[in-house]
């Protein structure tokens, strides 16, 4: 009982040390003008997907008497080939890039957490190995690898995963995206291992796992949340340049990406049709970053190199 | 480090890309640009000049520029010597009938005045080797009608026979048209194959043009072949082939000058090029392609229609009901913008013209139809099951696939969305696929989705050239064509009467022929095993300076590009 | 160097696996001719090999079949030695759509792919440098709130759609005021016409390209930079050089730069496998005779051969640069002994 009582004190510090770190970050992100930009744009975004539903408009049904409708009143980013309302298919395609993003960080997290965690926790022939295979992952043009895994997976009739739908891709996506998470995660662990408060709580007994994720993962959180920050974005526009190439998520379910690529064909003559999915892509990648930009300089005052500090 | 370090780097590096960039220039340099020479835009590099092989269209588009076949056809369907003096006949001695056994033999004379590039004449020794060649058992192809031949006999240098062991209707460009021609016994390699030879790649020309540089991914130069036989042609002295692979790229090119010929131009093109003043479009005289729904006739992922039928297609109701539901006319006017036509039967071009009624468009004989055959939504989730069907057990849900192919373009693409959401308005559950020709095609030990029976439903274009559908109906509708990978009888739909006819077509007596034809286009109607929406014409964007550009259905733009002039 | 082997043939046996687990696998293609018999398929695998277990199949992919005895007429009986040479010995295969070496088609194409991507990386550093250097020593001033902004912005267009804005305004809208010719070319290495070796030709040809694949990565860079910069200007080695009187350029060039640079070194070889995928929309939107088109037709069309050539190629590539990137740190920063 004793040795669990001093174990929760030393967690308790380590949770007010936390709750104050997490103020500090909060006020420093608070000051970043661009940041505070990128948290309103997003939050609107993410709004406005999740009310889609209450547009008038049905995304999938074509009304064959207004095609290629230039904005107005009525829609207010125009109709589509098919006399879709647009803003109505932007809504619905917004929920499906960003709920794209959100898959491939938790993807990603979920992969290269642990990968990274074992790997700098435990070091020695398990890190050798771990970090072996991380390295064949980040020598691969994984962009080239997406499209071969996209065109393999199109063909192969597995349940939920035909047809490359939404999940598909997050997943080819994600199983690429994983790498920069187990080295942030690696690197933050073999600096943290050594420091006394883990040497304490295991000298108090506590189990690997207890230590792995209850004292260090905690103190590591920083990078992870910036690096899910930026992968979120790199996902959208991983999924619209899949879906440029013809191998991203398929009509008629809208995402911005398959919406812009559609478009290109007829951009002179129907610009609405390519501009409003393109605005949307570019206002969601640019406030991702500025918050991944706030989020870094909140986190580390001091050292603003994270990314590549690690190298 | 210091500055004077990076610099020395960056300058190092710069050195290699100017060497690197000068080691590109390792071709051989083309001859100046003259007033005589035009640009041609393609997206994708052609895979050789065989047509044959891979079947691309822009292997067909080269070669028409450098190879010659025995006979051709125009853009109206008439079929014309090339390397033949004429075409042989019945009427002319050229084909002799065998009544009793059933077989044919046609003899062939070729003209004396037709050199290969090098000088060499072309004989009739070329066309035993390019016949040799496809009938390699280990590296040979295969090309229509090849196994009706049973051997070809050299007469002299320029004459040969052709022995059939049927009566073939195809015979007069079956060495010729837009896939075949006669390949260099001397300059071909045949050990290395006719699916593999340098010499599709790099070709000896007989045509009216000569390769002269093919850098690949980039650029093809075609120069005049100063040896053409046909004399003061061709006109043009230098065609260039671009490699462009994006559309709007091409078209803008097209509208600036900096091209003069992108093919295969899709309707909704056609409508915004044909108001600029610097572009016009060629279009076919004749309609070929024709828009078409096939059923699957056995349940996805089979090929056997008797021991697995497809749980909902297999029933003539449902077939009728889905034609009933799609709004051709709609189709042809919002996506094709009025340049394709209603078509309902194998039988509208000329000569074979088969009287069958128009059917009717109407959502509600569909759903009548439907709720007859067993297929109801009974849980209101606006999705029909089977309730009392006879092809399927009970409660089972009315959902299909429905693939097309994506190098088409916007118009086909929109036509399945547009044909799905009626399908759906009509309580069936439809998911779309967009796939790569050469995947929906391939073959079934490759994975190829229709030889290998994987859909419900597609919809893609297809028609025969030339004048003689026989080859055509065979290979969609035969029961033997309905073998994976054996033919295009992707329904696997049989029918003996049918059969019967199909055995009575192959023979060279015009009225039995139509009479026979008529009697197909009735069982085809009866039973829609296939679902023909409309026909498109071909059409290819050129400059206003190209003139004699005449688009054929029957063949590559390119077919007569010897006699295309500039102004 | 064995890691790096090692590395190598990790990703040989993945890429492998990955290509037989297709529907059809290799053979997928040949069928290109509708018309393929059975007999024949059956036959073309015991020619190709393809009867065999995987792990064997591999072997022979590797290494070749040239020392065993394999059945070359596919009639089920070994008559000789087999003819392939394995991956090893730059024996890739054939390209089931052309029937060419899948080792010729690359190298045509890969050479034009290094020289737009060193032409793209050096024009984005060289522009990013100073960028990031002004940015840095006027922290917070005009112009390095402009720059933020901008390349926030341009981090956030997608590359094939900036590319399509700069072909419609250079080609299709803007004219040369002289001739009335299009500003600039859509597309291509060179022009139709160009005989021989024409600089400016080239040039020409250069500059949406480079614009499209570059712009990324100068904001990328210049953000990189500043904020390196920035970590270096507040270092306290920094303050005393100032303190001892050092102008602010020999403050700069001495001491900031180049610590600041190292790590610009490093970035730019673990970039490349992006700049390598991100070639795709670039060779494909100006016709770029590049391997990254090749990659994307061989896509398309399931050229298995090509496709696992170039995947291997490309992380040798990546590898191989790595390595470079290494060295050149230590040779960069004399702190750094490379073993």
């Amino acid at each position: 009982m004793a040795e669990l009582s001093i174990n929760e004190t030393s967690l308790t510090n380590e949770y007010t040390q936390s709750a104050s770190m997490g103020t500090g970050v909060w006020k420093r992100f608070r000051r970043h003008p661009g940041a505070i930009f990128g948290i309103v744009v997003i939050t609107i975004l993410i709004v406005m997907a999740l009310l889609a539903p209450a547009s008038p408009y049905n995304p999938e049904a074509s009304d064959i008497t207004s095609r290629y409708e230039s904005p107005s009143l009525r829609h207010i980013m125009g109709t589509d080939a098919l006399g879709r309302d647009l803003f109505t298919r932007v809504l619905y395609g917004g929920r499906v890039s960003l709920s794209v993003g959100l898959m491939v960080v938790a993807i990603s997290i979920i992969i290269g957490v642990p990968i990274g965690a074992l790997a700098g926790y435990y070091g020695g022939a398990l890190d050798a190995i771990l970090m072996r295979i991380t390295d064949a992952f980040l020598s691969l043009p994984s962009f080239l690898v997406l499209i071969l895994l996209s065109a393999i997976l199109w063909e192969i009739e597995i349940p939920m995963l035909s047809g490359n739908s939404v999940l598909t891709i997050s997943l080819v996506i994600g199983v690429f995206s994983w790498t920069t998470f187990a080295r942030l995660v690696r690197a933050a662990f073999l600096s943290i291992r050594e420091t006394e408060f883990v040497a304490a709580s295991r000298a108090l007994g506590g189990s690997d796992a207890r230590i792995m994720i209850r004292h260090i993962l905690p103190n590591s959180i920083g990078p992870i949340i910036v690096e899910a920050t930026l992968e979120f974005g790199y996902a959208i526009i991983e999924e619209s340049g899949l879906s440029f190439l013809g191998f991203g998520i398929q009509p008629p379910t809208p995402s911005w990406g398959n919406l812009l690529s559609n478009a290109q064909e007829y951009f002179m003559k129907y610009p609405w049709l390519a501009i409003f999915p393109g605005l949307m892509i570019f206002f969601s990648i640019i406030s991702i970053n500025y918050i991944g930009d706030g989020l870094r300089d909140a986190f580390d005052p001091n050292k603003v190199l994270n990314k590549v500090g690690e190298v | 480090m210091n500055r004077s370090r990076v610099l020395s780097l960056l300058t190092v590096v710069l050195l290699v890309a100017i060497v690197l960039s000068g080691c590109q220039q390792n071709a051989p340099s083309t001859p100046a640009a003259d007033s005589k020479s035009i640009v041609i835009v393609i997206p994708e590099d052609p895979p050789s000049f065989n047509p044959i092989i891979a079947d691309t269209g822009y292997d067909a588009l080269v070669m028409e520029l450098v190879m010659l076949g025995l006979s051709d056809i125009d853009a109206n369907g008439n079929v014309f010597p090339e390397l033949a003096e004429s075409l042989p006949t019945l009427e002319n001695g050229g084909v002799v009938m065998d009544e009793d056994a059933g077989t044919m033999s046609v003899t062939w004379k070729m003209r004396q005045d037709v050199k290969w590039a090098d000088g060499t004449p072309v004989t009739a020794d070329d066309v035993l080797f390019t016949y040799a060649s496809i009938t390699d058992p280990e590296n040979g192809g295969w090309i229509p009608g090849i196994d009706y031949i049973d051997s070809v006999d050299k007469i002299d240098d320029h004459s040969f026979t052709v022995n059939y062991n049927a009566v073939y209707t195809g015979y007069l460009t079956q060495f010729g048209g837009e896939q075949v021609v006669i390949w260099p016994a001397h300059y071909c390699d045949a050990a290395q194959g006719f699916a593999a030879w340098d010499c599709a790649r790099q070709p000896l020309s007989n045509g009216p043009f000569v390769l002269s540089e093919w850098v690949n991914g980039d650029h093809m130069t075609f120069t005049r072949n100063e040896n053409y036989y046909q004399a003061g042609k061709p006109e043009i002295e230098k065609i260039s082939i671009r490699i462009v692979p994006d559309q709007s790229v091409r078209k803008t090119m097209l509208l600036n000058g900096d091209a003069d010929l992108d093919m295969w131009t899709t309707e909704p093109m056609i409508a915004d090029l044909e108001g600029q003043p610097n572009v016009e479009v060629s279009r076919s005289i004749e309609n070929r392609w024709v828009m078409r729904i096939f059923f699957n006739l056995a349940a996805k992922g089979t090929t056997d229609p008797v021991a697995t039928p497809h749980p909902i297609l297999s029933d003539l109701r449902v077939r009728q009901a889905i034609r009933a539901a799609i709004d051709v006319d709609t189709i042809s006017k919002e996506f094709f913008l009025g340049y394709v036509t209603p078509v309902w039967t194998e039988f509208f071009r000329t000569p074979y013209i088969c009287n069958i009624p128009r059917p009717e468009f109407n959502p509600e004989t569909a759903a009548a139809l439907l709720d007859e055959a067993g297929w109801k939504d009974t849980d209101g989730d606006g999705v029909r099951e089977c309730r009392g069907c006879e092809t399927a057990e009970e409660g089972y849900v009315m959902e299909m696939d429905f693939i097309t192919y994506s190098e088409y373009g916007e118009p086909l693409e929109l036509t399945q969305q547009f044909i799905a959401e009626q399908l759906g308005k009509l309580g069936m559950k439809i998911n779309l696929k967009i796939v790569e020709g050469s995947i929906l095609w391939a073959a079934s030990t490759d994975g190829g989705i229709e030889q290998s029976g994987n859909f419900d439903i597609d919809i893609w274009d297809d028609g025969y050239s030339g004048v003689d559908p026989t080859d055509f109906i065979y290979s969609y509708y035969a029961a033997a064509s309905a073998e994976p990978d054996l033919g295009y009888n992707y329904m696997r739909w049989s029918n003996d009467e049918f059969e019967t006819l199909l055995g009575d077509v192959y023979t060279l007596d015009e009225e039995q022929r139509k009479k026979d034809f008529c009697e197909m286009a009735a069982i085809l109607e009866e039973e829609l095993p296939q679902l023909l929406l409309f026909t498109a014409v071909n059409a290819d964007a050129h400059s206003s300076r190209l003139q004699n550009v005449q688009t054929s259905a029957n063949d590559l733009v390119t077919w007569n590009a010897a006699d295309w002039t500039l102004k | 160097m064995i890691q790096t082997v090692g590395l190598l043939l990790l990703l040989s046996v993945f890429l492998f696996a990955l290509v037989n687990l297709a529907p059809g696998g290799p053979l997928s293609g040949q069928g290109q001719s509708r018309h393929i018999d059975p007999d024949k398929v059956e036959l073309l695998k015991r020619q190709f090999g393809l009867d065999k277990p995987l792990p064997t199949q591999y072997l022979i992919w590797l290494v070749g079949n040239d020392w065993m005895q394999v059945d070359s007429n596919g009639d089920g009986a070994m008559d000789g030695y087999g003819t392939r040479q394995g991956i090893l010995r730059g024996d890739f295969g054939f390209s089931f759509r052309t029937r060419q070496p899948v080792l010729t088609e690359i190298g045509q194409r890969l050479p034009n792919t290094i020289y737009l991507t060193v032409v793209t990386m050096l024009v984005a550093v060289l522009i990013a440098i100073p960028i990031g250097i002004i940015s840095a020593i006027r922290q917070y001033s005009s112009f390095d709130i402009t720059v933020t902004t901008f390349s926030f912005a341009g981090q956030a267009i997608p590359e094939f759609w900036l590319g399509l804005i700069l072909i419609l305004v250079f080609y299709a809208w803007l004219k040369n005021p002289f001739t009335g010719d299009p500003l600039l070319p859509s597309g291509g290495m060179t022009s139709v016409d160009s005989v021989g070796f024409n600089l400016w030709d080239r040039i020409v040809h250069l500059i949406l390209p480079v614009l499209t694949g570059a712009l990324g990565w100068i904001a990328w860079y210049s953000r990189f930079l500043r904020s390196s910069m920035l970590d270096v200007i507040h270092q306290d080695y920094i303050r005393t050089a100032r303190a001892k009187g050092l102008s602010d350029w020999g403050v700069l060039s001495k001491h900031a730069l180049r610590n600041a640079l190292v790590p610009l070194v490093t970035l730019l070889a673990l970039d490349l496998p992006y700049i390598f995928g991100g070639a795709i929309f670039v060779e494909t939107l100006f016709a770029w005779p590049g391997m990254a088109r090749l990659y994307y037709q061989a896509a398309l069309e399931r050229d298995y051969p090509v496709l696992m050539a170039v995947l291997i190629i490309g992380a040798a590539c990546i590898i191989l640069s790595n390595l470079i990137a290494d060295i050149l740190y230590a040779y960069l920063d004399p702190r750094i002994r490379y073993e």
